[in-house]
């Protein structure tokens, strides 16, 4: 690569250029990326997103009373989910009971149970970035952040 | 998106050790490439919340990966791919409702976003290799490349040393800054590349 940096005007330039884009990030921003870390989890299972109607070319889109629909992985079990205008539903596949921990970036962790066949619903639909933590007997998968927005809406 | 990444040998260290759960070692990576997300914000017209939105969905997502990144070096790529992708679903789904198409931004997947994200990269290691040279040299630089540039006669004044001794010392500063290690890392090596 080529930098131009045996000249020491263009060094310079360079540098002040770097330095000066460094100053403009606000302080809140690092905050943002530093308390990240906090949600660092070892022990789940990551489960990850392998379909959302969102971004699913049209005839695949989820239907009429589902305002989206997501499909999370894991190893053993897939989590689906449809967002619909005042909840978050979702079913548990293969079909087994649990709990559920909702998870928002920010505000309270809640919990919900999930039935015997596989079923939760979560009201009302989490706002924000947020991620599900799922415990089965024999599971222990944590969704991908992801948030309920629906496109071409404001909510 | 094609990426040419070196291998970055503290970049590697800095992800291994997060992964054991090290705080100050995922503080470092935030502070190197926090800039560049905000960059890729700042290209898509986001600020605000809505750029804060966008980078607490990278650091999150780069947090759930930290165990399963098998190419560290690659990371900054990455992180420039992942802030793009938000940005693009913030501008759809967003507060403002702008019908956002990816062809908006023919640029991003071309050379163009190649050649935008390896000047990001230059910026990152130019930043990492001023912060290891001495203070003095580090007020010298800073006060000549301000704009406008401060006058020979305040720096001189500011850091206690004759007009006379700038220009040398100018030079023996940015010879510092060439050898830092982040430097050398940008230099071609193949003997067919220049120089």
């Amino acid at each position: 690569m080529a930098t131009g940096w045996d000249s020491d005007e263009r060094l310079l330039a360079d540098l002040g250029a770097a330095l000066r884009a460094e100053r403009e990030v606000p302080e809140r921003f690092l905050e943002i990326g530093r308390e990240a870390f906090a949600w660092y989890d070892v022990d789940a299972e990551l489960a990850a997103l392998t379909f959302d109607s969102a971004t699913a070319p049209a005839g695949t889109r989820a239907e009429t009373a589902t305002l989206r629909a997501l499909t999370f992985a894991a190893r053993r079990l897939t989590i689906e989910l449809e967002v619909t205008a005042g909840a978050l539903v979702g079913q548990v596949v293969p079909p087994q009971p649990g709990e559920l921990e909702v998870q928002p970036r920010e505000g309270e962790t809640r919990t919900v149970p999930v039935d015997e066949v596989g079923w939760f619903a979560i009201r009302p639909r989490p706002a924000g970035l947020f991620r599900l933590h799922l415990h089965t007997a024999e599971s222990d998968v944590l969704t991908e952040w992801m948030s309920t927005r629906v496109p071409g809406s404001s909510a | 998106m094609m990426l040419t990444m070196r291998d970055d040998p503290t970049v590697v260290a800095l992800v291994e050790r997060a992964r054991d759960g090290d705080r100050r070692a995922w503080d470092e990576i935030v502070a190197r490439y926090a800039t560049l997300v905000w960059s890729v914000c700042r290209r898509y017209g986001l600020t605000g919340s809505d750029a804060e939105d966008v980078g607490a969905s990278v650091w999150l997502r780069l947090v759930e990966r930290l165990g399963s990144i098998r190419e560290p070096a690659a990371l900054p790529g990455w992180i420039a791919t992942t802030t793009r992708r938000e940005c693009l679903q913030a501008l759809r789904t967003g507060r403002r409702q702008i019908p956002v198409e990816d062809d908006e931004f023919p640029d991003e997947e071309g050379a163009a976003s190649d050649e935008w994200l390896l000047e990001q990269e230059r910026h990152i290691a130019l930043r990492l290799a001023f912060a290891g040279i001495s203070e003095r040299c580090r007020r010298l630089l800073s006060m000549l490349f301000a704009d406008p540039p401060a006058p020979y006669v305040e720096i001189a004044d500011t850091l206690g040393m004759t007009v006379g001794g700038i220009g040398p010392t100018r030079m023996r500063c940015l010879e510092r800054l060439r050898d830092r290690p982040e430097l050398v890392a940008l230099r071609p090596t193949a003997p067919t590349s220049g120089r």
